[in-house]
């Protein structure tokens, strides 16, 4: 090899030594994630962003955070993870090694939160999250992942006994759920829900997440003429789906989504199209819920419409909780020791703007959900534990028929 | 009933398919370039459409004629400075060099238009009609309608003009078309600038029906890979019927397997396809 | 020269065991950083096989490192096998695959083996996609290994070995054999060469050897999904770090590898679009201006101007 080039390299090679980590100064802590900023989950991703950033700035803004009596200002790393799993492991490796955060939060989907979760086994540093609800996040053993949204398999349950309690009941009901983590732990869940409920499933399929074209199945479900249809997928893919079902003309009388109904940007898009649709969460801004930093659900959806120009969900509500739980948990250990802060973390139950917070032994969270339908731009609860919760329009109209 | 809405679904979106695979064939068999870097083409016909949606609130039916010629420029340009350069390379070369294109094009849309996905809705994006329970979103026709013009429109150019004829005449023999007195280089440049309009027309397109994102193009530029080989390589025509069997053969594997398979047959129909019959469709024996 | 070749040996042992020193001195990110540049590096040796001194131009070799990886992961996940018996599983199944696909698709040329090789990767990355055992597009979580010394000496070993296979296909008769089907194919028939069982074997070596890569390196990430090993992107990282370095030669790839892996780290460390976009540049600059490569560039002393102007000419119309 010519010596000019090994000295090349050997040059290339030293100043990749240099690199800087960055080293939290003394009284900071810092919290670190690779979220979606871009690519197919930028929009929720944004949701979670701009939540740590609001409950960052209030927590400094009251205070800090006091750990054995010296007080401490929080700060936020966030890279970008492009909505790939494979640029988050990386991304996540290098929070922890190269920057050394104390800690860690969440990136969006379950199909993220999978692979970066085992880097904060892997290196034992906690991870609170809120993006994820796949039971296969937690039923691995590991004791540094925690998660503030319910259980995925959990998440049609309410809706499909909705759906068997309205009038006309539903008879048959065809499910469509992307190929990923999250959406796979959903249907598994419906087929027994709608087996509970004795609703016939007439349609039974998964699609590539990656699918923007839905025409040819949604050709085959017409042909079924399911009374409800279920649909587990991630924002981008209901957007499709419910465009291309109108121009296929699909008048189902129920259609519920996992992620889209509760959500501004969802209803914004879609505008006229959005009404009628059923979803599903966790938390509403009326919700009577309240605790630390944010006195309420409506004050936090405040204060987070002034600063962002958006309403807030549950997705925002839950990532806010993930930030405020670290206060609570770092307050009660008293220390900035990992493994300390964990068993805190574990041992937390306390009311916050996101409902009460208690992690089951698993790690994850559980709360009851509440079945939403979109009408007149706005989600209106329909159906909570288990009873009525307001007027549902049902069925809904053809497409043909609406104004 | 789901049978005949199948065949219609597969045969609108099969025009487009043929359309994509118009300029890569043509590309391929002037000049023996594989052009990988022709989903980035199309990428960027959509973006641009995009664009003069978004900003100026061009119908995107409308912006074609502009997209189309930005396209072609832009296609010119590339084959007169870069890759005439390479031409005569040996074929790996100029795979190669395409392939950088491709990963250059990719990367510069991603910083300059993020990742995020955005999508062409005009006012009519949902309206469709019903014919004896079918149901045909009008956008799909319109589409297929429009592929069909400009297929007709190139097979015209290439046929009846004189530049057609220099084209043509370019691939069959080079050292004769430049003893004739045809400015080759110029040619094969125009003939990389049709590939890219073409491409960059069918990018227009089909931003009106899926998402945009820097890496659509990927998997577009196998699919009108399976659709050239498929049809024939060389023969324009071959484009076009290769198209159409794509995209039945996409539909009915959605329909009747399941929406995961279409592209695992799309791209086992390649593999299948180069090993049993290179030659595809309507290909003669022996040709490149 | 023989006393040449054993000197040059020692020379090589001596490089080797420096660099297997290295994990004592250097911090862990840097650890890391070399890991990846050994990846890299073996899957250049390995595309140099097949791509450098047979000539056939795989741009799927990808397909390998992904069908390694899976295997190994499968067998360490779901079978609970230990590493030892999962990672040359993972090389075997490489292997075959190779072989079985290489069957049919080495009776193509040029672009025609190209394309199919490309088809090849994508099918695996579809078929991955829709089967339960691979965990389709959940993907595979590994158990969580936190020997980061582990992965340094796998890689390392595995470098070692397929750069050795290249200086011996460089120096016996096969690899003679594979150079003259590069040369005239036709020919190389003529002369009496089993053409058809030399590419195999070449083809089935260099997916052999993408697949012990793909086993450790689904290990070292914790994490693989069908997007992560079947990615193009690599395939055009380790066929420009051969053409870098220089398809053909012994060392070419390792030294293409080396640089541009190097270079590109550096870049990834701000943006990973950065370093992406670097290697488009890398790429398009190389097949104009070097299409040989570095190695040939050395040896030829070929700095000048007048050196690129003359390739050029012999390449532009």
């Amino acid at each position: 090899m010519n010596r000019r080039t090994t000295c090349v390299v050997m040059l290339v090679l030293l100043t990749g030594l240099a690199a800087p980590a960055i080293v939290a100064a003394a009284d900071e802590i810092v919290l670190g994630a690779a979220i979606s900023q871009t690519g197919k989950y930028a929009r929720e991703g944004k949701f979670y962003v701009d939540a740590y950033t609001l409950t960052v700035d209030a927590i400094n803004k009251a205070g800090g955070v006091k750990v054995g009596g010296k007080p401490y200002r929080v700060l936020l790393k966030l890279y970008d993870d492009q909505s790939d799993p494979n640029l988050s492991v990386r991304l996540f490796t290098r929070l922890v090694t190269s920057d050394k955060v104390n800690f860690l939060l969440g990136p969006y989907s379950s199909g993220i939160t999978i692979p970066a979760s085992a880097i904060a086994e892997k290196y034992e540093i906690p991870m609170v999250q809120g993006g994820g609800a796949s039971g296969k996040i937690f039923d691995r053993g590991y004791k540094y992942i925690f998660g503030t949204l319910p259980k995925a398999e959990l998440y049609f349950q309410a809706a499909v006994e909705l759906a068997a309690k309205l009038t006309p009941p539903a008879r048959t009901a065809a499910l469509l759920y992307s190929n990923e983590a999250f959406d796979r732990s959903v249907a598994e869940g419906a087929r027994q829900w709608l087996k509970d409920a004795r609703i016939d499933k007439v349609y039974d399929e998964e699609y590539q997440p990656a699918t923007q074209d839905f025409t040819s199945i949604l050709a085959v479900i017409k042909t079924k003429n399911p009374d409800l249809v279920l649909l587990a997928g991630h924002e981008e893919g209901a957007l499709n789906f419910i465009r291309q079902s109108q121009a296929a003309d699909l008048n189902p009388r129920m259609a519920v989504f996992t992620v889209g109904p509760p959500t501004a940007d969802f209803r914004k898009t879609l505008g006229k199209a959005a009404e009628y649709i059923y979803g599903i969460t966790p938390w509403l801004p009326e919700m009577s819920a309240g605790g630390e930093i944010f006195v309420s659900a409506k004050d936090f959806d405040k204060q987070f419409q002034q600063r962002f120009g958006y309403a807030a969900d549950y997705h925002v509500a839950s990532g806010a909780a993930d930030v405020l739980v670290y206060k609570l948990a770092l307050e009660k250990a008293g220390t900035l020791d990992p493994k300390k802060v964990r068993d805190a973390l574990a041992a937390i139950d306390a009311d916050t703007l996101y409902g009460h917070v208690k992690f089951e032994a698993t790690g994850q969270i559980a709360i009851p959900q509440v079945v939403v339908q979109i009408q007149n731009g706005a989600p209106v609860p329909v159906f909570a534990g288990g009873k009525m919760a307001g007027k549902a329009l049902y069925p809904t109209p053809r497409w043909s028929e609406r104004k | 009933m789901l049978l005949l809405q199948v065949l219609i679904n597969g045969l609108l979106l099969g025009g487009l398919y043929g359309l994509m695979a118009l300029g890569m064939s043509l590309i391929w068999g002037v000049m023996n370039i594989v052009n990988v870097a022709h989903g980035a083409l199309i990428m960027l016909g959509a973006y641009l459409a995009f664009w003069m949606f978004t900003l100026w609130g061009w119908d995107p039916f409308l912006a074609l004629p502009a997209v189309i010629v930005a396209l072609f420029v832009y296609g010119y340009l590339l084959q007169r400075f870069l890759l005439n350069l390479v031409v005569r390379a040996q074929l790996f070369l100029t795979l190669l060099i395409t392939f950088g294109l491709e990963v250059v094009m990719i990367n510069v849309a991603r910083m300059l238009w993020s990742s995020d996905l955005r999508q062409v809705t005009p006012a009519y994006a949902g309206a469709n009609f019903a014919v004896g329970g079918l149901t045909i979103p009008y956008v799909r026709l319109w589409v297929f309608v429009t592929t069909a013009v400009l297929s007709v429109i190139f097979f015209v150019l290439l046929e009846r003009t004189r530049l057609g004829r220099a084209i043509r005449a370019t691939s069959e023999e080079l050292r004769a078309a430049r003893l004739a007195g045809i400015p080759v280089a110029h040619i094969y440049a125009v003939t990389f600038g049709l590939g890219a309009a073409l491409a960059g027309a069918a990018g227009g397109l089909w931003g009106m029906l899926f998402p945009i994102t820097p890496v659509m193009g990927g998997s577009l530029t196998l699919k009108s890979f399976v659709v050239a080989v498929l049809g024939g390589l060389g023969t324009m025509l071959g484009a076009v019927v290769g198209g159409l069997v794509l995209g039945l053969a996409e539909s009915f594997t959605a329909t009747y397997l399941g929406p995961t398979y279409p592209n695992a047959i799309s791209f086992g129909l390649l593999v299948v396809i180069l090993i049993v019959r290179p030659t595809g469709i309507l290909g003669r024996a022996g040709s490149r | 020269m023989r006393g040449g070749r054993a000197a040059r040996l020692g020379v090589a042992a001596a490089v080797v065991a420096l660099i297997a020193a290295a994990p004592g001195v250097a911090s862990p990110f840097i650890v890391q950083f070399i890991i990846n540049v050994f990846l890299l590096a073996i899957l250049a040796e390995s595309w140099n096989i097949i791509g450098g001194f047979t000539g056939y131009a795989s741009f799927g070799n990808v397909a390998f490192l992904g069908i390694g990886a899976y295997t190994t992961g499968i067998l360490l996940t779901k079978a609970s096998l230990p590493l030892a018996v999962a990672l040359p599983a993972g090389g075997l199944a490489a292997l075959l695959l190779a072989a079985a696909v290489g069957l049919p698709i080495l009776r193509l040329k040029g672009h025609y083996f190209a394309i199919a090789t490309l088809g090849v990767a994508e099918t695996m990355r579809e078929v991955v996609y829709n089967v339960e055992i691979t965990g389709a597009g959940t993907g595979l979580v590994m158990p969580i290994a936190r020997n980061p010394l582990l992965f340094f000496y796998l890689m390392l070993g595995i470098l070692v070995a397929v750069t050795a296979v290249n200086w011996w296909l460089a120096n016996s008769r096969f690899g003679y054999g594979l150079v003259a089907i590069r040369e005239d194919e036709d020919a190389a028939v003529a002369m009496g060469i089993p053409t058809a069982l030399y590419k195999t074997i070449a083809f089935a070596l260099s997916g052999a050897f993408c697949g012990l890569a793909g086993g450790v390196f689904a290990y070292w990430i914790t994490f693989i999904d069908p997007d992560a090993v079947f990615k193009v992107i690599v395939t055009i990282q380790m066929i420009i770090m051969a053409v870098f370095g220089g398809a053909g030669t012994v060392l070419g790839p390792l030294l293409g590898a080396l640089v541009l892996a190097s270079v590109s780290e550096l870049l990834s460390t701000q943006v990973v679009t950065l370093a992406e976009l670097f290697y488009g540049v890398i790429v398009i600059l190389v097949v104009l201006f070097m299409p040989k490569g570095l190695v040939d560039v050395i040896r030829r002393r070929a700095f000048s101007a007048r050196a690129v102007a003359a390739t050029l000419r012999e390449y532009r119309i």
